[in-house]
């Protein structure tokens, strides 16, 4: 996947996720997840990659086994796990193979969405892991002038407008402070980056995009007409 | 020619209440200029200025002109500007975009479409610079706080800028980190040539290094020169005396006590060792008249 172009990763990511969503057999979904555990495994990913995802394998078992405890079938309950599982791991795989800003060089060259938006998707995608970080330190600093999380849910959600609140302030000082930053780094100035060798599309790509054409295809011709 | 000229600069964010007021200022080649005052008295905005970013990204109004090697900054894009001048934020953290140490260093260089093989020897001469070495593959997540400062820096030292700006660097550091990086800078300077203009409101940690200083107060300049003339005139205010570093407000306050003139102190060995010749003389002095 390292060597794969941005757009055809990103293509992976939208397409698949279509797929997890229109295929409700769990074995079908099965074979996707195992597809893109040898993605992961092809892709030589950090080690983080693969704690992220252990995370969000028992995520999915958790969650399909409350779907099994609150009376829905088997089969179903699955499917719900595999589809959240699959849908979340495209991403994570997206993560860390892909450098940030050829991501961003991609949605706005090849796809042509205004730079703003290009850069909001991909920063945002940076952050993650900071604002997860964040949210545990504002919990803290919040517990230590009394919020505590129990109660009833309506208690629970209004406690949780004081982690909400100073949160988003937060987050948009920073991204202020990110946008400029940016400026002043010439990002967005109109120059020729030198994202061309890292962006290009090259015959593997093709043969990726090929190929997940003829799945989509397949998946859809499966779920509509079959 | 001056490195940035601030020419009776003033400005204010929502066109009425001025945040600078009337700046006017030269930070030479080469030199190390400090900038200290309270709080709300316009350190931030004076480095947003130097930089472009005021107006350029703050909008509001302005009278005056900022010139960046002898260009107005107002005529020209944060880009062009970003040419002669390095910006470190003082949240420098949220400047940190990518994933990886020398992708960081790779961004900067990318959005002036610089070729690859120069990208990889850049990135591998500024992480040597600001001693990242050997990290180039290491998430940013990664870094402790000052190796991230110093990542922020090395982002943009990349393009070789002839000024360096930065707002309080040394903010979150731990006193261990706010030295080495104040070292580290020094030597920048030194081997480089390139200007600094530092924001730092503790003054005692750029003592050793600052050859100008600037003290703002309510958006003006209350004193500017270089730091042996500064301090003292800090010294005589009430509202600066206290910014005033312990080093020098015991050296005040002894020549005032003794109606004695003591060299310019920058760190305390020099201190230690004129006082001791002082109190030497002394005691031999007093054994004479005895």
């Amino acid at each position: 996947m390292r060597r794969t172009a941005p757009l055809t990763k990103l293509a992976v990511v939208l397409l698949v996720s279509l797929w997890a969503m229109l295929l409700e057999s769990a074995a079908a979904l099965g074979a996707v997840a195992g597809l893109l555990l040898a993605l992961f495994a092809a892709s030589r990913v950090p080690a983080g990659s693969y704690k992220a995802l252990g995370g969000l394998g028992l995520f999915a078992l958790a969650l399909a086994a409350m779907q099994y405890a609150l009376g829905a079938e088997a089969e179903f309950s699955l499917v719900v796990g595999l589809r959240m599982a699959t849908m979340t791991g495209l991403f994570i795989l997206l993560l860390a193979t892909t450098r940030v800003q050829d991501l961003t060089a991609a949605l706005a060259r090849q796809l042509r969405v205004p730079y703003e938006y290009a850069f909001m998707v991909t920063a945002s995608l940076r952050f993650i892991p900071d604002l997860l970080t964040e949210i545990k330190a504002v919990q803290e600093a919040q517990a230590c002038r009394g919020y505590a999380g129990g109660g009833s849910v309506t208690r629970r959600l209004k406690n949780y407008l004081t982690i909400v609140q100073p949160l988003v302030l937060r987050s948009v000082a920073r991204s202020e402070t990110m946008a400029m930053s940016m400026e002043l780094r010439g990002f967005g100035t109109g120059r020729a980056g030198s994202y061309g060798t890292s962006i290009a599309l090259g015959g593997r790509d093709y043969l990726a995009l090929a190929a997940l054409a003829a799945g989509t295809a397949g998946v859809v011709a499966a779920r509509f007409y079959m | 020619m001056a490195a940035i000229v601030f020419d009776d600069f003033s400005y204010a964010y929502d066109g009425t209440t001025k945040a600078l007021d009337g700046i006017r200022l030269e930070v030479a080649k080469g030199s190390f200029t400090v900038v200290a005052g309270p709080s709300g008295a316009g350190k931030t905005t004076l480095c947003l200025a130097a930089c472009g970013a005021v107006p350029h990204y703050f909008g509001g109004s302005m009278a005056g002109a900022v010139r960046v090697a002898g260009v107005d900054t107002a005529a020209g894009s944060m880009g062009d500007i970003a040419a002669h001048v390095g910006t470190v934020l003082e949240d420098y953290e949220s400047q940190l975009v990518t994933m990886t140490v020398a992708e960081e260093v790779a961004f900067t260089l990318e959005n002036r479409g610089m070729k690859h093989e120069t990208i990889a020897r850049r990135i591998g001469e500024v992480l040597a610079q600001v001693g990242l070495a050997g990290l180039e593959d290491r998430e940013v997540g990664a870094l402790s706080g000052g190796q991230k400062q110093r990542l922020a820096i090395a982002a943009v030292l990349a393009t070789r800028p002839g000024i360096l700006v930065l707002d309080e660097p040394a903010s979150a550091l731990d006193p261990e980190g706010a030295e080495e990086l104040y070292a580290l800078l020094a030597g920048l300077n030194r081997e480089t040539g390139m200007a600094l203009l530092v924001v730092e409101h503790d003054l005692a940690r750029v003592l050793a290094y600052a050859d100008q200083m600037v003290v703002l107060a309510g958006g003006r300049v209350a004193c500017q020169g270089r730091p042996e003339d500064v301090l003292p005139a800090m010294w005589r205010q009430p509202g600066l005396a206290a910014m005033v570093p312990p080093l020098w407000q015991i050296k005040l306050g002894l020549e005032e006590k003794l109606d004695e003139s003591f060299a310019a102190w920058r760190n305390e060995e020099e201190a230690a060792a004129e006082l001791g010749g002082f109190i030497a003389a002394r005691r031999r002095g007093g054994e004479k008249s005895a």
